[in-house]
């Protein structure tokens, strides 16, 4: 088996619809879904559609997943010790467990729901930030900006598995947020651990990770203004060791991606 | 009332433990540092090979048992330095070059439609190569001086066990034609060979057939 293994190599079965994440942002139907006007974008049960947006972001989560459980798999594979300690190795590994239970919990949460497999397309943008060269890249682009985007996610769902009165999606959604945490801390540590006499390596990191941040705001996706759909889930980003000058930069990354978005789509619409 | 003071046996009744076992130190030592280079490189096969099948189910237990051996790995090497092992790199090493050899086919396999030839490497010639060794580490070593080799080894055991019959499931589950039945039982005698070569993951006397435990007692 090689070492580091393309995005375009991991394996589906049949059931799996893969596309690219720009196409997604850059889909023309986001303009005339944008020029209607419905108020906040935040998920709410009265909002039209919300039983099939929240299937949808269902079926992301479960990709995603996936592709969580596979990234922290290969960077158990990928690296030898020198590259990455014996103890990183054991945490990634404890890693692919949390995860492989995330995809368990997704496809009863999306069978719960009504979702099939595939019934949503899969793109691979997580599994992509796991094939960084660099152990502490795959950190800093996996554990502190996805999956603090998870966290991000996960409590979104949270809120609306309680206002939409799904106790299943509630406890669900926080049995996974525990888990989240937990890996986003672990990212922190290790990033200070690895690069602690090698600050030119953190710098290299952390703006890997701001590149992901920024991407994976998704055009507005996220943000902290009504037109986002997923809020950022301060006080838990806290705990999981983002100090409220990180949480900032997080936010103002995620409002600038909405804006270029925003541009993009408005000057395809006018050429 | 029975009276607390009253002399008794040091030992249970019930307690037959034991002092000699086969082991020396050094011996336990070997032995514990093999089976962590093992575990290591079966856990890091398992998180590698979850991105290349495409069989969901399969997907999910190998990122559970990839967290298995991990945690066999972690408690082995806790384990070394407690036998005069200070340095945890020095033993955790193949026993031989064959058993290097035999890795580096049982991780050979990659592509999405060698899903069978992955597990049978492991669930039907690695896990039960470990089983042996473990069983007869424990049923060999002095059950009292080596207690805290023999815990861990009842825990790992417990996993082992499990995970060999959910592999094995998943193998049955999976072999639907003559033609698979065939490439799962090459893919068993290839690897097979390499290991009968090795003598086991530890080497000749991996579950005590040698020369000089064999002239050790009944």
């Amino acid at each position: 088996m090689r070492k580091q293994l393309p995005p375009e190599m991991l394996a589906r079965d049949a059931r799996f619809v893969r596309t690219s994440i720009m196409d997604q942002i850059m889909d023309p139907r986001n303009q005339k879904i944008a020029e209607r006007n419905t108020g906040s974008a935040k998920l709410e049960p009265g909002r039209p559609a919300a039983g099939d947006r929240a299937r949808n972001l269902m079926h992301g989560i479960f990709t995603g997943e996936i592709q969580a459980l596979e990234g922290a798999g290969r960077t158990t594979f990928d690296f030898d010790e020198t590259e990455a300690p014996f103890a990183l190795k054991l945490d990634m590994a404890r890693q692919c467990w949390d995860e492989a239970r995330h995809v368990e919990i997704s496809i009863k949460l999306g069978d719960w729901m009504g979702t099939e497999i595939g019934e949503f397309s899969e793109a691979t943008f997580l599994y992509e930030a796991a094939c960084a060269p660099d152990p502490v890249l795959r950190l800093c682009g996996v554990n502190r900006a996805l999956e603090g985007l998870a966290i991000d996610v996960f409590n979104t769902m949270k809120e609306f598995g309680d206002v939409s009165g799904d106790p299943v999606l509630e406890f669900c959604e926080d049995w996974m947020l525990a888990d989240e945490v937990t890996h986003v801390k672990m990212g922190s540590d290790w990033l200070r651990r690895l690069t602690a006499d090698d600050p030119e390596r953190r710098e290299r990191a952390l703006e890997f990770q701001k590149t992901v941040d920024k991407l994976f705001s998704l055009g507005g996706f996220r943000g902290e203004t009504d037109d986002n759909p997923i809020h950022l889930a301060r006080k838990l980003r806290q705990m999981a060791g983002f100090t409220t000058t990180e949480i900032d930069e997080i936010a103002d990354l995620a409002a600038q991606a909405q804006a270029d978005a925003q541009a993009a789509v408005e000057a395809a619409g006018s050429a | 009332m029975s009276d607390p003071f009253k002399p008794r046996p040091a030992f249970a009744p019930w307690d037959r433990r034991e002092l000699p076992g086969l082991f020396d130190v050094e011996e336990s030592a070997r032995r514990v540092g093999t089976y962590k280079w093992i575990e290591m490189r079966l856990f890091e096969a398992l998180g590698g090979w979850v991105a290349t099948v495409p069989e969901l189910d399969v997907k999910m237990i190998l990122g559970r048992h990839c967290y298995h051996h991990a945690w066999h790995a972690e408690l082995f090497d806790k384990r070394l330095p407690e036998l005069r092992e200070m340095n945890t790199e020095r033993l955790c090493a193949p026993a031989n070059d064959a058993m290097a050899e035999f890795v580096e086919a049982l991780r050979e396999p990659e592509a999405p439609e060698h899903t069978i030839e992955k597990l049978v490497g492991v669930y039907r010639v690695l896990a039960p190569r470990k089983i042996a060794a473990y069983t007869f580490h424990m049923n060999a070593t002095s059950k009292i001086t080596d207690a805290p080799t023999e815990r861990s080894l009842e825990f790992i055991l417990q996993d082992e066990l499990n995970d060999w019959r959910e592999g094995e499931m998943l193998l049955q589950s999976l072999i639907d034609t003559p033609d698979e039945l065939e490439r799962a039982m090459r893919r068993q005698q290839e690897l097979e060979a390499i290991v009968l070569r090795a003598g086991g993951i530890t080497g000749p006397g991996t579950i005590g057939v040698t020369p000089e435990i064999e002239g050790a007692g009944v």
